[in-house]
């Protein structure tokens, strides 16, 4: 379990987050995602321990970052986004390091670091130099060298930097099944990777959060204007003021955030139907029920009603422009 | 203190796996071996260590930089800093490690030389007095860490490793000519400057007189300089 709670940080003039609050609970993947210069390095560094906030917290399992780092930072494992580690030793021997730094005893060690190149599928590199690892390998050790302590809590920051696309679905998998009894933080600036890998979604840019919600509503429950379905729906349209008094009437519902009309040219009205896009707020009102029930009212013959999940990739980019936005 | 000393012991690992560590150390062995060689071997010459002591001190200057100067700033270069300290390893723990590092690469160094006194033992006649030779080597080994307690301290404060040779070069240059410069400052600044005139202190080692004041002065100074760099490092966090 992280908890952040409202932390500043600023270097000289530049005020990379600003208020940043949010939860992480153990049990599924939370994707932190924003443009690059959004502070969500300079936010995962805090709660790693490397930079303490100016203002604000930041607990793991109740432990503060900078009353208690030790024992804070004990329950950690962070990879940053440059997978800094010693070219010159081995993998096998880093990943003893990396126990004794984190107070293993010596009977421990080799379960632990077994287990950890086992678990990343690095143990047919154990014995070479890190520095003569492909990237891929790079980031795996890497990966190991933050896992062979167990930690109940992993931050990564740009997890799947460098790997090809085999490597990304073998380290989604891991990531997955990591995150089963653990706390997981990931840091992505790439959508799609974000959408595969987590459960959750919080999304900073120009340091404060701009949306926190579930990845697979596509966007829904993130408290966004417009951000609810898109309703699409063709309506029979007769005779002249027949779109005027549609606009009038879906302008008239509440859950509906903005109407387009479809183009009212021969092709696109066939058969004299017209193609309405709805875009809808979140709420509990189930969209299409309510056009329908309305469309029967007003004696509308509707040919189309189907709902859309709204893009994950146009909720982002609406929540980064959302109000607020210094970026 | 553990973690201290894993820290230590992957320093010293790294720094016996490339040639710069073997190279310093064959180069400090050549110079004191000519330098005993040619004082102390040669026939007519005095059956003393003298001048291998007074060579032995003065190469220290180049020689503790270039052991100290990647201690910490390679970290900050690297990026492997950020692996430290988020790892839970206090900023004391790791400067005291990579002191230990260094330290226990100048004993290294140091400790072939001991062969010099065992020859000069079996070959001359009278044989040398053991205690300008005891008080020697603690000399060499109080100069030594302070030295590269000033190094970790400079290399704590920069991550151009470059950069923190220089400066602790230089500061050790100060501490070896205080004495020459403490001809020409004011009366009332004199005894400060004297205090830290390494020289001074080193001319009563030479004489076998191993002063208590001196070896709190050198090992004293040495844990400020230490502190200083954990300080340096935990400061990183609120930059």
């Amino acid at each position: 379990m992280i908890e952040v709670d409202r932390i500043h940080k600023s270097f000289g003039p530049v005020r990379a987050v600003q208020g940043i609050s949010f939860a992480v609970e153990p049990g599924k993947v939370t994707g932190l995602l924003g443009p690059n210069g959004a502070g969500k390095t300079t936010t995962i560094r805090m709660i790693a321990g490397f930079l303490a906030p100016d203002r604000g917290k930041v607990t793991i399992q109740g432990h503060d970052t900078i009353d208690q780092p030790l024992a804070a930072r004990r329950l950690i494992g962070y990879l940053p986004e440059t997978v800094p580690m010693y070219p010159e030793m081995r993998a096998r021997e880093y990943l003893t390091y990396r126990c004794r730094l984190f107070g293993l005893g010596r009977p421990d060690r080799k379960k632990a670091v077994g287990w950890a190149l086992e678990r990343c599928r690095v143990a047919d590199v154990a014995d070479r130099r890190i520095g003569t690892l492909s990237k891929g390998y790079r980031q795996r050790v890497g990966l190991a060298s933050v896992l062979v302590h167990n930690p109940p809590v992993l931050i990564l920051d740009e997890p799947t930097n460098g790997l090809d696309p085999t490597q990304i679905g073998e380290a989604r998998s891991l990531v997955t099944d990591l995150a089963r009894d653990r706390t997981l933080l990931i840091s992505s600036h790439i959508l799609p990777e974000i959408e595969r890998l987590c459960g959750r979604v919080i999304i900073v840019a120009g340091g404060v959060v701009k949306a926190d919600g579930p990845v697979d509503g596509g966007g829904t429950g993130w408290g966004i204007a417009g951000g609810g379905r898109t309703v699409v729906v063709s309506v029979k349209v007769s005779k002249a003021g027949d779109e005027a008094r549609l606009r009038a009437l879906f302008a008239s519902m509440p859950f509906v955030a903005s109407a387009q009309a479809g183009k009212a040219e021969p092709a696109a009205l066939r058969d004299g139907f017209q193609q309405w896009t709805l875009t809808c707020n979140e709420g509990g009102v189930d969209a299409k029920d309510a056009i329908a029930s309305a469309a029967f009212a007003n004696g509308l013959i509707v040919r189309e009603l189907r709902s859309e999940a709204p893009s994950l990739e146009r909720m982002f980019m609406r929540a980064i422009e959302s109000d607020g936005a210094a970026a | 203190m553990r973690t201290a000393r894993a820290i230590a012991q992957r320093e010293l690992a790294a720094s016996f796996r490339g040639l710069s560590g073997w190279i310093i150390i064959a180069v400090y062995l050549f110079i004191t071996g000519v330098v005993f060689a040619v004082s102390a071997l040669t026939p007519g010459e005095p059956a003393s260590l003298r001048s291998f002591f007074g060579a032995a001190g003065w190469l220290l200057l180049p020689v503790a930089p270039a052991i100290s100067m990647r201690l910490l700033s390679e970290e900050f270069r690297s990026g492997t800093i950020e692996m430290l300290l988020t790892s839970p390893v206090g900023g004391w723990s790791l400067v005291v490690g990579k002191f230990m590092a260094g330290m226990t690469f100048l004993l290294a160094m140091i400790a072939p030389t001991a062969v010099y006194p065992l020859i000069l033992r079996i070959i001359s006649d009278p044989p040398p007095d053991m205690g300008p030779v005891m008080s020697g080597y603690l000399l060499l080994i109080l100069m030594g860490g302070t030295y590269l307690a000033i190094g970790t301290l400079a290399s704590a404060l920069t991550s151009n490793a470059t950069l923190a040779f220089l400066t602790t070069f230089f500061a050790i240059l100060i501490g070896l000519f205080a004495g020459l410069a403490g001809q020409f400052v004011p009366d009332v600044f004199k005894p400060v400057v004297y205090e830290f005139s390494v020289s001074a202190r080193a001319a009563d080692f030479a004489r076998g007189v191993i002063d208590l004041s001196h070896v709190v002065f050198f090992a004293g100074f040495s844990a400020v300089c230490v502190a200083g760099a954990a300080v340096a490092v935990e400061l990183r966090r609120w930059s």
